[in-house]
């Protein structure tokens, strides 16, 4: 019996053994395969969360040309480390999405170069104009970008907010800063711009036209 | 004592079939490699056993019924462990074995039912790509065409007019050749990509896992090479187009990804042009070589992404020298400001 014992336990040690390699390897499996996105069931949510991912990294690209082209004009007055500020975060933003874009294959969008050249002359011409119209600038983006990232939390939550637990907790992580942004923008003054209604609206329009081409090209 | 040990046995050998019968079910291919006639009695043991410890640690099942199949378990090794008689051993395995299988027959049987049900609801896909396997057979004999469709249904049993299910014939033909050589290139790659993380081989340079990879997907069409110009003209009629663009991006960037390229920028673009040229011209290439073992089409590859990383190499530095070009203007230009004395900020 004692014989039986002992060479049951010979046997019962790579069984255990290997039963613990069999519960870790989808464990694993599943922590590399997707943190933030998780992988879509049909071409219908690819097709969703590609357009997202898209157009969300378009947007933190487009932001952070903004924040260099005010940078390249005002960034040795006393709005300077406020305007970097704000800037650092946006390479944050957009360092994630590019994480997030690669890890789950998605394709930039091929506007790219012009949303280079696009953001950094509103930036650049924005803050020409003064410090005021720099602020200005800032609010109506982030307005239109914190608008356009809510509607995507919205779109999420009623799909399955489950399951988009950790990309609606990166969306509404953003929001909330461009939110912060957007009041830092009215802080200083921007609303004194004259004609600051058109101004806002004509961004707003430019972002709404650069959001709806980056969905889709 | 043997009698005794089949009866004792029989649970843990009945648990071992029905976990063999579910794991044949989830990975059909693993039905051919099952050994069905002899089973190595160690493994079923094992199974057998992995059934009662998976029932030990679930706990919610009765408590009585496992553990008195691990201990006939365990009494059955004793018995087996104390006679070394080979023969006895195997028409031991071998009585068990069928008495096991007569007694989980009502269970593999309703479990055929589910497979036939399965088979009712084969999708028109899964049909048609069982017909299209088939019809690559013929496609040296019939070449790209309806033929080959209608010779490759024959051989499932099935009407030669059931070539009339696709709408795009010979077109669809190249199209399920071209999905299946993908899949097959991304397994190879996903299974090199696993080998490299668990450190088991070393990982490639960028420019020959390309060039290994472009290689591995061409050779593919070497058993169809002398038909594969009219597969190639095929793709190319204008409603072909979008699918076998598609299906060329996809290969295009599964091999991107699997050579780590991580790229959101531009150069996502332009590495993704770069491989399709490359992919596309040595295909060309391929068709008219005559040299033994396609020589020459891999001396073609080997130089065009040579080609590729050359112009990387001169893109680079010119973006170097362009930035280093500017910084020196920006500085010549505050220089002059100074010397005339128009620098506000001084």
């Amino acid at each position: 019996m004692q014989m039986a014992a002992h060479t049951g336990s010979h046997l019962f040690g790579p069984l255990l053994a290997r039963q613990c390699l069999r519960c870790r390897a989808p464990l694993r499996q599943r922590s590399c395969a997707y943190s933030v996105v998780p992988p879509p069931l049909d071409s219908e949510e690819k097709r969703m969360l590609d357009r997202f991912l898209r157009v969300d990294h378009a947007g933190e690209y487009g932001a952070n040309r903004i924040y260099a082209g005010q940078m390249a004009v005002l960034g040795r007055s006393r709005t300077g480390p406020l305007i970097q500020e704000m800037w650092d975060q946006e390479k944050k933003h957009l360092q994630k999405f590019n994480e997030i874009l690669a890890e789950s294959r998605v394709r930039p969008t091929a506007l790219l170069p012009f949303w280079n050249i696009a953001g950094f002359a509103l930036g650049a011409s924005t803050a020409l104009l003064g410090k005021e119209w720099a602020m200005a600038c800032t609010v109506a983006v982030e307005e239109s970008i914190s608008e356009h990232y809510n509607s995507q939390i919205r779109a999420l939550m009623e799909r399955d907010p489950e399951r988009y637990t950790e990309l609606l907790h990166v969306l509404k992580e953003f929001r909330d800063d461009e939110m912060e942004h957007h009041d830092t923008g009215l802080e200083h003054e921007a609303e004194s711009v004259p004609g600051y209604w058109l101004v806002k609206n004509v961004i707003q329009l430019g972002c709404k036209a650069a959001i709806y081409a980056s969905e889709r090209i | 004592m043997p009698v005794k040990s089949c009866l004792t046995l029989f649970k843990p050998f009945t648990l071992c079939l029905r976990a063999r019968a579910e794991y044949s079910q989830s990975f059909p291919f693993a039905v051919a490699a099952a050994p069905t006639p002899t089973v190595p009695h160690n493994i079923c043991l094992r199974q057998g056993l992995h059934c009662t410890t998976a029932r030990l640690q679930d706990g919610s099942k009765s408590d009585a019924s496992s553990s008195t199949s691990s201990s006939s378990y365990s009494e059955h090794y004793q018995a087996h462990s104390a006679k070394h008689d080979a023969a006895a051993a195997s028409q031991d395995d071998s009585m068990s074995y069928t008495a096991a299988e007569e007694a989980s027959r009502p269970n593999t049987s309703y479990q055929d039912q589910d497979g036939e049900q399965d088979e009712e609801y084969e999708t028109e896909e899964q049909l048609q790509a069982r017909i299209l396997n088939a019809a690559l057979e013929f496609v040296p004999l019939h070449g790209w065409s309806a033929e080959a469709i209608a010779a490759g249904a024959e051989t499932l049993g099935l009407s030669s007019a059931s070539s009339g299910m696709f709408s795009n014939g010979a077109g669809d033909l190249v199209l399920h050749f071209i999905t299946q050589c993908n899949s097959k290139l991304t397994e190879i790659l996903a299974e090199q990509h696993k080998q490299i993380q668990l450190g088991q081989t070393e990982p490639k340079k960028t420019a020959d896992f390309l060039r290994d990879a472009v290689e591995t997907r061409l050779r593919m069409y070497i058993p169809y090479i002398e038909s594969w110009p009219q597969a190639m003209s095929i793709l190319l009629l204008p409603h072909n187009i979008p699918d076998s663009l598609k299906h060329l991006s996809n290969l295009v960037d599964d091999i991107w990804y699997y050579a780590g390229d991580r790229s959101t920028d531009m150069n996502w673009y332009t590495k993704r042009a770069a491989l399709t040229g490359i992919y596309n011209t040595t295909e060309l290439v391929m068709l008219q070589d005559s040299s033994p073992d396609f020589q020459d089409t891999w001396n073609f590859l080997d130089n065009r992404i040579q080609d590729v990383v050359n112009m990387a190499t001169t893109a680079k530095q010119a973006q170097s020298t362009g930035e280093a070009v500017v910084q020196g203007l920006m500085g010549a230009a505050v220089t002059l400001k100074n010397l005339t004395g128009m620098n506000q900020r001084r």
